[in-house]
């Protein structure tokens, strides 16, 4: 006990500062029930901790105890005078209240208890949370952010405090409950695509949603089916030349002919040679579409292309 | 008077023989000899299945042994009080502060059922 407590002396008179709390604490009655008023206060101070509650208690308890003849707690002959008998009262008085306390202190101690585990549970899912890449948002039953965690406003591309206590961002609500789906939005010029995962809590608590950033994926497959698609055109061009150059090569050579026999006609010497001509480009032609087959790049087909417009009418109105 | 003490699945069982009452006589060399054989850190039942009476001496002994016990971060409860017995820790109260058990073994079981749940907590 911490000097709120006063020594009785002993004749039962307590020293006390004050003259008059000094004057009642003289009566000897009156200066037992100070003593439990003022022990009672320190219990009651002490309450919200059960060890120092406990302390304070058994110390009392044992001073009482020692205050008390050895006979006053025995059933058959009970306390031989009224001193002994109102040191009895007193100690079950001081002990009845001191029982009540220690309840209620075990109670708070054991609500403490579970608050820190909950506490515990609450840092703990709150680490998961945040060490997840994909932003989650956890709503109530109205649609309100309640919280999120890191990646979310990292995802989004907005300050936290723009997103909790504020209504589930518009895109989230194209997604039907309970399923999954891309979303794509415009964010600053570029298109964002997020993959948005919607779950409903428990007796209508709210929802958890779930985004992923799949952009990057998104980009990745896109290229795949590009690539994909150039690999066809190629495929076609390779059978496409193939196909060309046999006949090309039998045109070539009976243009040939045609300007190598004695007395032709020079007009059929000349269409032969712009033949021979045509047919020469049209072979240079299917050349280089041969080497962009075999090196597979979609800027050497434009390329190509690109000569074979502007080059093939001209050499054709020649 | 005879403080028995013996060992029940880890937990120390300290039992008063001898007597059938604790009181001024021999509360002194209770409360000594059971503060003595309290383990650190351990657990502690105190059979009280051989007392008809106590006074305020034994009492008081029960009371400076249970806070004994906290001091050294050990466990304590009594067991097995006789009707006589209980009925003075009722009267004060005591039932209600002390941690007091109906039997030996429910106590030691208690104590062991505390231990293994909250190992950090005397």
């Amino acid at each position: 006990m911490n000097g709120r407590v006063f020594p009785i002396d002993r004749q039962g008179a307590a020293t006390h500062p004050d003259p008059a709390r000094a004057y009642l604490t003289a009566i000897p009655d009156l200066a037992e029930l100070c003593r439990v008023h003022d022990v009672g206060m320190e219990l009651i101070e002490r309450c919200d901790d059960l060890d120092a509650l406990l302390d304070a208690v058994l110390e009392e308890y044992e001073r009482r105890l020692a205050e008390l003849p050895g006979e006053a707690l025995d059933g058959r002959s009970g306390p031989a005078d009224a001193a002994a008998a109102r040191k009895l009262r007193a100690l079950v008085m001081f002990a009845t209240q001191a029982a009540a306390l220690k309840e209620k202190a075990e109670a708070a101690s054991e609500l403490r208890g579970h608050s820190r585990s909950l506490e515990q549970i609450h840092a703990h899912l709150a680490g998961v949370m945040g060490a997840m890449g994909a932003g989650i948002l956890m709503l109530g039953a109205d649609g309100t952010v309640l919280r999120c965690n890191r990646s979310a406003p990292s995802i989004l591309g907005i300050a936290e405090e723009e997103l909790t206590g504020k209504p589930v961002p518009d895109f989230v609500t194209l997604v039907a409950p309970e399923s999954d789906a891309e979303v794509a939005r415009e964010v600053e010029g570029s298109e964002q695509v997020l993959l948005v995962a919607r779950r409903a809590l428990e007796e209508g608590r709210g929802e958890v949603v779930l985004l992923s950033d799949v952009t990057a994926r998104h980009r990745e497959l896109e290229e795949r089916h590009r690539i994909e698609r150039l690999g066809e055109v190629l495929r076609t061009l390779s059978v496409l030349s193939h196909k060309i150059n046999n006949p090309l090569t039998a045109l070539m050579g009976r243009a040939q002919i045609l300007q190598a026999r004695q007395g032709t006609d020079p007009q059929v010497v000349k269409a032969a040679t712009v033949i021979q001509e045509s047919a020469q480009r049209i072979a240079e032609l299917i050349r280089e579409l041969a080497q962009v087959v075999k090196s597979g790049h979609q800027e050497a087909v434009d390329r190509v292309l690109t000569i074979s417009d502007q080059g093939a009418p001209g050499t054709e109105r020649a | 008077m005879i403080l028995r003490r013996s060992l029940q699945d880890g937990v120390v069982v300290l039992c008063v023989e001898g007597t059938d009452a604790l009181d001024t006589a021999c509360a002194a060399a209770f409360k000594h000899a059971a503060v003595e054989a309290i383990p650190d850190g351990g657990d502690v039942v105190v059979d009280l299945g051989g007392l008809d009476f106590v006074d305020s001496a034994g009492v008081g002994a029960f009371v400076g042994l249970y806070k004994a016990a906290r001091a050294r971060g050990a466990r304590l409860r009594f067991a097995g009080a006789r009707p006589g017995v209980r009925s003075v820790l009722e009267l004060i109260r005591l039932h209600r502060i002390l941690e007091i058990s109906d039997e030996v073994a429910g106590a030691a079981r208690e104590l062991r059922e505390r231990r293994r749940t909250d190992p950090g907590i005397n």
